[in-house]
């Protein structure tokens, strides 16, 4: 026993020096990098941007405050030949080490989208470990990426984690890095983005700021090149067909009025119409609706005008989905994941079909079944006279 | 071995030679009417001196001894029949005995001319009264605890089980203390091995001393070595009782108010009295809440140190901003300072309980002050982790034992140092130590983490749920028909 004490105690010392115990960082000697913005470079390079946080410029609640006009994060950028490069070379110019772990957004222009191949850059941001895989992916029109990292959030601190809330709280999940890695390796379905613009917005009578708006989605085709853009209502109708959609909020014209809904519980389902023929595919969505506003002078606290509403709100809705699936039909890219469907009912079909997809996606007939139910008309029944 | 011898003047000269400059013994000898010499030997302090004036010497002195009889054949003899009003007599022969009555305070005559001496159980001194157990005290239940005699102890056991298969056996160990303890159990219920074991065990302790139970039981564990103590002890009689009824084993020191349970799993040091005293679906959610302090107690320091220093990127962002931000100007790595925040917890638990409780509130004036806020606004030691530290030490306070707090207490700092040494992978070896170690603990051959590993179904649900009593004795019916 003693000696089995001494033993231990010798092993204890030795692997306390011989590890060095400095192994551990301590998180003031991290810098967390909470975006990074990728930007076309000349003759090849790539341009990235971090921006990182400065923990002692938080608003703490012990700080009382503090000075309001100081930044809360700096952004550090460099040019290189890939990703890793130019975060090398931020670091030479850093006192604390860069994590990348806390990323919660990744911004990166269309330029770069337009002139690069995109897939080598995803393979620096999706190979790496330190890669979180939470991180949102956007694509920055109209500007470069790097100037939207740098413009600070109206109420976040944090202008990045500001926009990924933004999306968050919207509904609009499923745009992690981890399910674009998802989609952009399946055969059978394709990415598609969020587009953030940057627009001058008037917040209050002496200043107007620039501040980045979410103006629509874009749809990637299989080499990761855009092939269209959605606005943002039919991005969030597609994000429902999709079965990312979470909220999707509708105003469609009915009986000279017009009413709002908001819908929730969203799910979608996919399958072949007419037994076997894989050309033909029904998408159904499903959802609940709950009347909000209602201009058209019916009481609809009477049964008779609740079912017709109902009739109305699947009618207009089945339209208007249809119209944004045969759009990116048009375009080709499968976002929705039909390929996917296909790949697992008819296997041996799907071989012949599964290269060059983006062209055989045009003929496939896709129609849209909408299943909504209304759960409520409101607390108010006829409207006021 | 001698024996008592006929002459009184021989015996005196023994029993004087043996209380040599012993002043609290008092050998007092009279001579009755009709010349009898009758010596009495007795332990001053010890004995109800009252009952020995009112019932021995005034009877002796004032009305003599009744007439007629046949004393010529043994006075001692005939003491203890028919005449003395006492009852707790005895007869001896032996000197050794002798002396050793007397200094358990009985009270011995000689008669001149006899080989016996009569020994009689006046015994009587000072004690604390019954008060309320302090140590583990209980918000509904019996506020009786143990105190320092045996005989009152054991007659609290007694006094709520009314019942002839509760066993009271009597040791003598010590050398010179010569403590009693009483191995009780309920006869049936027990199990005969652990009786067995505990007995020869008992059998085999060489003290000199019996100062506390605590001396009893580092003889009784089989693993000594062991960081978690293989015996309970407690000072609260209901404790025991219930102990009893479901078959462990107890024992009883004279001197100290804490009596030993054994055999136990590492979920007794975890159940309090009160779990079986309050509403059984509250106790649902205490246990529950018990269990995860526990394993805070002992986890969270370490845990902490991995997180922040191995693996940032497993703390949500916002926290972690949080917590770079506190450390933005901490001159130590976390593990020192946890370390030493650790270190001063102690050392004020330490102090805390040995002062005196006049000076209680400059111990925790000092603590609370000059440590928690000055430390902070110095910015030695950063903001969580004097919410880690205290945390820890909130979380073993919910243990309801005192001495089951303590091995925790020691596997804090073992973890924490593997974790600083190897992050998440380090605490988890700890774990696997901790478990390994666990598992392969015994206590009076019932296994330490019994219901778990190895696992039994019916009692690992009474871990969770405190069942209600109906459920529980309907099962212990069952048990015992098999």
């Amino acid at each position: 026993m003693i000696r089995f004490v001494l033993l231990a105690c010798v092993s204890l010392t030795l692997a306390l020096i011989s590890s060095g115990c400095t192994d551990f960082v301590e998180p003031n000697q991290l810098a967390g990098v909470l975006g990074t913005a990728i930007d076309h470079g000349e003759d090849g390079m790539i341009e990235v941007s971090h921006q990182i946080v400065i923990p002692s410029q938080l608003e703490g609640p012990s700080k009382g405050g503090g000075s309001g006009n100081s930044n809360p994060f700096l952004v550090m950028s460099a040019t290189g030949q890939d990703v890793f490069q130019a975060t090398q070379k931020i670091q030479f110019k850093m006192s604390r080490r860069l994590i990348t772990n806390h990323r919660s957004i990744i911004a990166i222009s269309e330029e770069y989208f337009r002139r690069n191949d995109v897939r080598k850059l995803f393979d620096k941001l999706f190979r790496d470990p330190a890669n979180n895989l939470r991180d949102i992916i956007v694509l920055i029109k109209g500007s470069s990426a790097k100037e939207f990292i740098m413009l600070k959030h109206p109420i976040e601190s944090l202008s990045s984690i500001g926009a990924a809330k933004e999306l968050q709280i919207n509904g609009m999940s499923g745009f992690s890095s981890r399910q674009f890695l998802i989609d952009s390796f399946l055969k059978g379905s394709r990415p598609l983005i969020p587009v953030l613009q940057i627009e001058s917005l008037k917040r209050s009578p002496k200043k107007t700021d620039p501040t980045a708006l979410l103006s629509g989605f874009a749809v990637l085709d299989h080499n990761l090149k855009i092939k269209g853009l959605l606005d943002v209502e039919e991005g969030s109708g597609a994000l429902w067909m999709m079965g990312k959609g979470t909220y999707h909020g509708a105003t469609v014209p009915w009986k000279n009025g017009i009413v709002s809904l908001r819908l929730t519980q969203l799910h979608r389902r996919i399958s072949s119409a007419a037994g076997q023929d894989p050309k033909r595919i029904v998408l159904t969505v499903k959802a609940q609706a709950y009347l909000l506003e209602n201009s058209s002078q019916r009481d609809m606290s009477e049964a008779d005008n609740m079912v017709e509403l109902q009739k109305g709100i699947n009618e207009q809705i089945q339209k208007e989905l249809q119209g944004t699936i045969d759009k990116v039909q048009r375009w080709g890219p499968d976002v929705f994941g039909i390929g996917e469907y296909l790949h697992r009912q008819n296997p041996y079909w799907w071989k012949s079909q599964e290269d060059d997809w983006d062209e055989k996606f045009k003929n496939i007939d896709v129609s849209v079944k909408a299943d909504i139910l209304l759960r409520s008309t409101g607390v108010s029944g006829a409207p006021l006279k | 071995m001698s024996s008592i011898s006929t002459s009184i003047k021989a015996n005196e000269a023994y029993l004087r030679n043996q209380f040599e400059s012993c002043s609290d013994v008092v050998f007092r000898s009279f001579i009755l009417e009709d010349e009898t010499l009758l010596l009495i030997v007795y332990l001053d302090g010890m004995t109800q001196l009252q009952s020995v004036e009112s019932n021995i010497l005034k009877p002796l002195l004032y009305s003599g001894l009744p007439q007629g009889l046949d004393r010529m054949q043994s006075l001692a003899g005939m003491f203890s029949r028919e005449w003395l009003p006492l009852t707790n007599v005895k007869k001896d022969e032996s000197l050794e005995d002798l002396v050793h009555h007397i200094l358990q305070g009985s009270l011995g005559i000689l008669v001149d001319g006899e080989a016996s001496a009569l020994l009689l159980q006046v015994q009587g001194y000072e004690k604390r009264s019954i008060e309320e157990p302090k140590k583990e005290s209980t918000l509904r239940g019996s506020k009786e605890g143990f105190v320092e005699n045996i005989r009152t102890n054991t007659s609290l056991i007694r006094r709520r089980i009314l019942h002839p298969h509760l066993k009271m056996e009597s040791y003598t160990i010590g050398k010179y203390t010569q403590t009693e303890v009483v191995l009780t159990y309920m006869q049936g219920l027990a199990d005969e091995k652990v009786l067995s074991e505990v007995r020869k065990k008992l059998g085999e302790i060489e003290l000199d001393g019996v100062i506390d139970s605590a001396y009893i039981e580092e003889w009784l564990e089989n693993r000594p070595f062991s960081i978690f103590s293989q015996i309970q002890n407690t000072e609260r009689p209901d404790i025991v009782t219930a102990c009893l009824l479901e078959g462990k084993v107890a024992l009883l020191t004279n001197g100290t108010p804490f009596a030993l349970i054994l055999p136990i799993t590492f979920w007794s040091g975890l159940q309090s009295a009160d779990d079986y005293f309050e509403r059984f679906v509250f106790v649902i959610l205490t246990r529950f809440i018990r269990y995860l302090m526990t394993f805070i107690s002992f986890s969270l320091p370490a845990l902490y140190v991995a997180l922040t220093t191995f693996h940032p990127e497993m703390i949500p962002s916002t926290l972690m901003l949080s917590i770079a931000a506190a450390r933005q100007s901490s001159p130590f790595p976390t593990v020192i300072e946890v370390f030493l925040m650790m270190i001063i917890f102690d050392g004020l638990q330490e102090a805390g309980v040995h002062l005196p409780t006049q000076l209680g509130s400059v111990v925790s004036i000092i603590g609370a002050l000059i440590i928690g806020q000055a430390a902070v606004e110095a910015g030695i030691i950063s903001t969580p982790i004097i919410i880690v530290i205290s945390l820890t030490g909130i979380a073993a306070y919910t243990i309801p034992r005192y001495s089951a707090a303590l091995p925790f207490r020691i596997i804090r700092y073992l973890l924490l140092f593997i974790s600083a040494l190897l992050g998440f992978m380090g605490f988890a070896l700890g774990m696997i130590f901790l478990m390994i170690h666990l598992v392969m603990l015994e206590s009076f051959g019932k296994p330490f983490m019994s219901p778990i590993a190895p696992f039994d179904g019916k009692r690992f649900r009474d871990l969770i749920i405190r069942y209600p009593f109906w459920i529980k004795n309907g099962r212990n019916k069952k048990e015992r028909q098999t």
